[in-house]
C-alpha cells in the first residue's frame, strides 16, 4: 500500500503561536482517516497546509506523492476540499455552483456536463438544481459542498467537519457518500467532533495542542488508552461524582445518565477505595466495574487538561 | 486559460444580474452623476453676481454709469441702497458680492476737470466674483472715458469717428479657434465623464476579492487549481461589459444635455472610453488584491478617487498646479483621458492626435493588471 498523505515534522506557526507542531502523519491510499481533537488542536491548519492553502513553517508534507510546499497547484488538481465554513456562492443555483467548480477544475464540454449531472444525482440534489444555494437547508448545503469537492473526481478528499450541526439522517447521507467515494479508491481525511463518526473510520488520529497524540484503528486507540476506566452505577450520581473526583489517583470523571465513568492511572486499589468512600458518604452503590473504553473515553483521556488550556490557542 | 476565466466571468455575471438593487445603482448612478456634475459646473462660469448701487451723486452722469453696468451679464444690480453702511451690511451678510459706489461730487469733479472716482466694495472671500466685477467696472469706465473724450473732441471740431481713432488707435483682434464660446463646461465635461466612469469602476472592482474573502468563498476557490491570471481576467470581463453600457449612457447624456459633440466622433470616443474604463477596472483590481476587507478596499478607493479630479487636470489645467506636484498628475489615467477627450470634442482631433494618450491608457491597463496578478496571493505564507 502506498501513502496518500505523509507529513514529516510538519510545523506551522502564526506569529508566536505554534498551531501545528512537528506533525508526523501517514495516511494509506484508499482509507478513511478520521482526524480528531478538540477545537484549536491544529486540525484545520493541518488540512489547509495539505491542500496547498497555507505554507508550512517547517517540515514537509507530501500529498499524492507531491511536496505541497513546492507543487501546491499540482496538489490542488488531484484533491478536493470542503472547508469547515460553508464556502459556496449563495447567489448561484445548486447547478451553477457545481458547474462553476467543474469548470475551474478544468473539466470541459461534454465531460463537464456529464460530471455535473452525475454529481447532482449522486448527492441527491438533481430536483433542486435550480434552487439558489442560499435557500438550501444546512444539511443540503453540506451535501452540495461535498459535491463541489467531488465533482472533479479527486484522488484525495479533505473534509473539515463535513457534518457539523447536521441532524443524524443528514450525517448518515454524508457518510454514505464518503463510503461511496472511498469505494472509488478515493482517500479521505475527515475531521469530526462526533465520536460515533470516528468509529466509522479505518484509521483515526488524535490531535491535541498541535501534536498527534495517538493514531491507529479505533480498536488500537482504545486498547492503547493510557488510563484505566471504572464504570460506577450509584445514586445520587452528582454526589458520587464529587466523591470520585476527590480521590487520589482519579484523573477524570464523566457523568452519563445514572452512571459515572471514572478515569485513573490504575484501578488496582481504586475500586475498593471508591466503594468505601461512596458508602461513607451515604451514596447507594449499585455496581462498580472495570469497562473497556469507548472512543469518547479515549478522546476525553487524551485531551484531558484541554479545558484548562482552552483559549490559549 | 481563457476557458477558466470564462467560467469566472459567467459566475460573476450571474451574481451581478441577481443583485437587482446594486445593478440598478450601477446603471442609474452614472447618468445621475454626469448630469448633476455637469449642471453644477455649467454655472461654473460666473454670471449674475449679486450687486447693489450706492448712488451718492444722483446726477445725470451717475445714471449713465449705472445704465452701463446693467448691460453686463456678469453682474445683477439688485437695487440701490441709501447708505454705505447698508451696503457694508449686505456684503457682511453675504447677500451681495459687490457694491458699486458713485461718490458725492462725481459729476462736479468731472465737469471741473478734477479726478473723479468710482468706488467698488467687493467681497474678497469669493475670489472668483471679485475680479469679474472689477473687470466689468474697468470696461464700463473705459468706455465712459472714451465717449467723453470723443464728445470733447467733437466740441473742438473733430468728427466722432476720427476722434475715436485718435483716442484708441489700437484694437486687439482675437480669433478663438476651439470652444469659441470659451465655455468652461466644454473644458470640464470630459473630466466629469472620466470621473464618473472611474468612480464606479474602481469601487465595483475594488470590493470583489475582499467580498469573496469575507464570505469565505475565496477559500474554496483558492483550493482549486485556478491561476491568478484566470481569476483576475474573469473578474474583469463582466464588469467591463457593464461599464461599456455606462459609457454609452454617459456619452448620450453629455451629447444630449451638455452640447458635447459626441455624434460625429463616436468610434474614437468609444475606444477612448473603453480603454479608460479598462485602466480604471485594473486600478480597482489592484486595490482589490491588496485589501483584506471590503471596508479597507472602499477606504483605499476613496483615497485614490478623491484627489484625482483636482490633480489630473480634469477640473483645471495641470499648469495651475505647482510644478513640484505636477509629476503626480501624470500618474492618473484620468489625465490622459480628459486630455484626449477634450482634444476630440473641442478640437475635432482624430486618431492621429490622440494615439499617444490611447497607448498610455493601454499601458496603464497592462501594468495595473500585471501588478494585480503579482500582488494577489493564492497561498498564505
Amino acid at each position: 500500500m502506498t501513502l496518500a498523505i505523509e507529513t514529516i515534522s510538519l510545523t506551522r506557526r502564526f506569529g508566536s503561536v505554534t498551531a501545528v507542531s512537528g506533525l508526523n502523519l501517514s495516511v494509506q491510499s484508499g482509507e478513511i482517516f478520521g482526524f480528531l481533537g478538540p477545537n484549536g488542536a491544529g486540525k484545520t491548519t493541518t488540512i489547509r497546509m495539505l491542500c496547498g492553502l497555507l505554507l508550512p513553517s517547517q517540515g514537509t508534507a507530501r500529498v499524492a506523492g507531491l511536496d505541497v510546499a513546492r507543487h501546491a497547484e499540482d496538489v490542488k488538481r488531484c484533491v478536493g476540499y470542503m472547508p469547515q465554513r460553508f464556502s459556496l456562492y449563495g447567489d448561484l443555483t445548486v447547478e451553477e455552483n457545481l458547474d462553476f467548480f467543474a469548470g475551474v477544475y478544468r473539466l470541459a464540454g461534454q465531460e463537464r456536463r456529464r460530471r455535473v449531472t452525475a454529481t447532482l444525482d449522486r448527492v441527491g440534489l438533481a430536483d433542486r438544481r435550480r434552487v439558489l444555494t442560499d435557500h438550501l437547508s444546512g444539511g443540503l448545503k453540506q451535501r452540495l459542498a461535498l459535491g463541489c469537492a467531488l465533482v472533479h473526481s479527486p484522488t484525495i478528499l479533505f473534509l473539515d467537519e463535513p457534518t457539523a450541526g447536521a441532524d443524524p439522517p443528514s450525517r448518515q447521507r454524508i457518510w454514505d457518500l464518503l463510503y461511496e467515494a472511498a469505494a472509488d479508491a478515493c482517500t479521505i481525511l475527515v475531521t469530526t467532533h462526533y465520536v460515533e463518526e470516528a468509529e466509522r473510520c479505518q484509521t483515526i488520529g488524535f490531535m491535541h495542542q498541535g501534536r498527534l497524540v495517538s493514531s491507529g484503528s479505533p480498536e488500537q486507540c482504545k486498547a492503547e488508552m493510557a488510563e484505566a476506566l471504572l464504570e460506577v452505577d450509584a445514586m445520587p450520581v452528582m454526589q458520587a461524582a464529587a466523591v470520585a473526583r476527590g480521590l487520589d489517583g482519579v484523573t477524570g470523571v464523566s457523568i452519563y445518565g445514572h452512571t459515572l465513568r471514572v478515569f485513573a492511572k490504575t484501578t488496582t486499589h481504586l475500586r475498593h477505595q471508591l466503594q468505601e468512600a461512596l458508602t461513607a458518604q451515604a451514596v447507594a452503590v449499585k455496581s462498580i466495574r472495570a469497562v473497556p473504553p469507548t472512543l469518547e473515553d479515549v478522546f476525553m483521556s487524551l485531551t484531558r487538561g484541554a479545558s484548562e488550556s482552552e483559549g490559549v490557542r | 486559460m481563457l476557458a477558466v476565466a470564462g467560467h469566472v466571468a459567467r459566475k460573476e455575471a450571474y451574481q451581478i444580474l441577481r443583485d437587482r438593487r446594486s445593478l440598478l445603482l450601477i446603471l442609474v448612478v452614472p447618468i445621475l452623476l454626469t448630469f448633476l456634475f455637469g449642471k453644477a459646473l455649467e454655472t461654473g462660469e460666473l454670471r449674475q453676481i449679486p450687486s447693489v448701487i450706492l448712488n451718492q451723486d444722483g446726477s445725470p452722469e451717475s445714471n449713465v454709469i449705472i445704465t452701463a453696468f446693467s448691460t453686463y451679464d456678469e453682474v445683477r444690480i439688485q437695487g440701490e441702497v441709501a447708505t454705505r453702511q447698508e451696503a457694508q451690511d449686505l456684503l457682511a451678510q453675504g447677500k451681495i458680492k459687490a457694491a458699486i459706489v458713485i461718490p458725492q461730487g462725481f459729476m462736479r469733479k468731472i465737469e471741473a476737470g478734477e479726478e473723479a472716482q468710482l468706488e467698488l466694495l467687493l467681497d474678497g472671500t469669493d475670489n472668483n466674483s471679485a475680479p469679474i466685477v472689477e473687470g466689468v467696472a474697468q470696461r464700463v469706465i473705459q468706455r465712459y472715458n472714451a465717449e467723453r473724450a470723443v464728445r470733447g473732441l467733437w466740441a473742438r471740431g473733430v468728427r466722432p469717428d476720427r476722434g475715436r481713432r485718435l483716442i484708441q488707435p489700437v484694437f486687439v483682434q482675437t480669433e478663438i479657434r476651439y470652444n469659441p464660446g470659451l465655455q468652461f463646461l466644454g473644458y470640464v465635461m470630459p473630466g466629469v465623464i472620466g470621473l464618473t466612469l472611474q468612480l464606479l469602476t474602481v469601487m465595483l472592482m475594488a470590493v470583489t476579492l475582499p467580498r469573496e474573502r469575507e464570505r469565505g468563498t475565496l477559500d474554496q476557490l483558492m483550493a482549486t487549481p485556478i491561476t491568478r491570471t484566470e481569476l483576475i481576467l474573469g473578474k474583469l470581463l463582466p464588469y467591463f461589459g457593464i461599464s461599456l453600457l455606462n459609457v454609452v449612457t454617459i456619452l448620450f447624456v453629455a451629447d444630449r444635455w451638455f452640447n458635447i459633440p459626441v455624434a460625429g466622433r463616436l468610434p474614437l470616443l468609444l475606444v477612448l472610453c473603453a480603454l479608460f474604463v479598462l485602466s480604471s477596472l485594473a486600478t480597482g483590481l489592484l486595490i482589490s488584491t491588496v485589501s483584506r476587507s471590503q471596508f479597507q478596499a472602499v477606504q483605499i478607493a476613496i483615497f485614490y478617487i478623491l484627489p484625482v479630479f483636482l490633480l489630473s487636470g480634469a477640473y483645471a489645467p495641470i499648469e495651475a498646479i505647482p510644478e513640484y506636484i505636477r509629476p503626480i498628475s501624470y500618474l492618473f489615467p484620468l489625465m490622459y483621458f480628459s486630455r484626449a477627450v477634450r482634444a476630440v470634442t473641442l478640437r475635432g482631433a482624430g486618431l492621429l492626435l490622440v494615439w499617444k494618450d490611447l497607448a498610455i491608457l493601454g499601458g496603464f491597463t497592462l501594468i495595473f493588471l500585471y501588478w494585480a496578478v503579482l500582488s494577489f496571493r493564492k497561498r498564505v505564507a
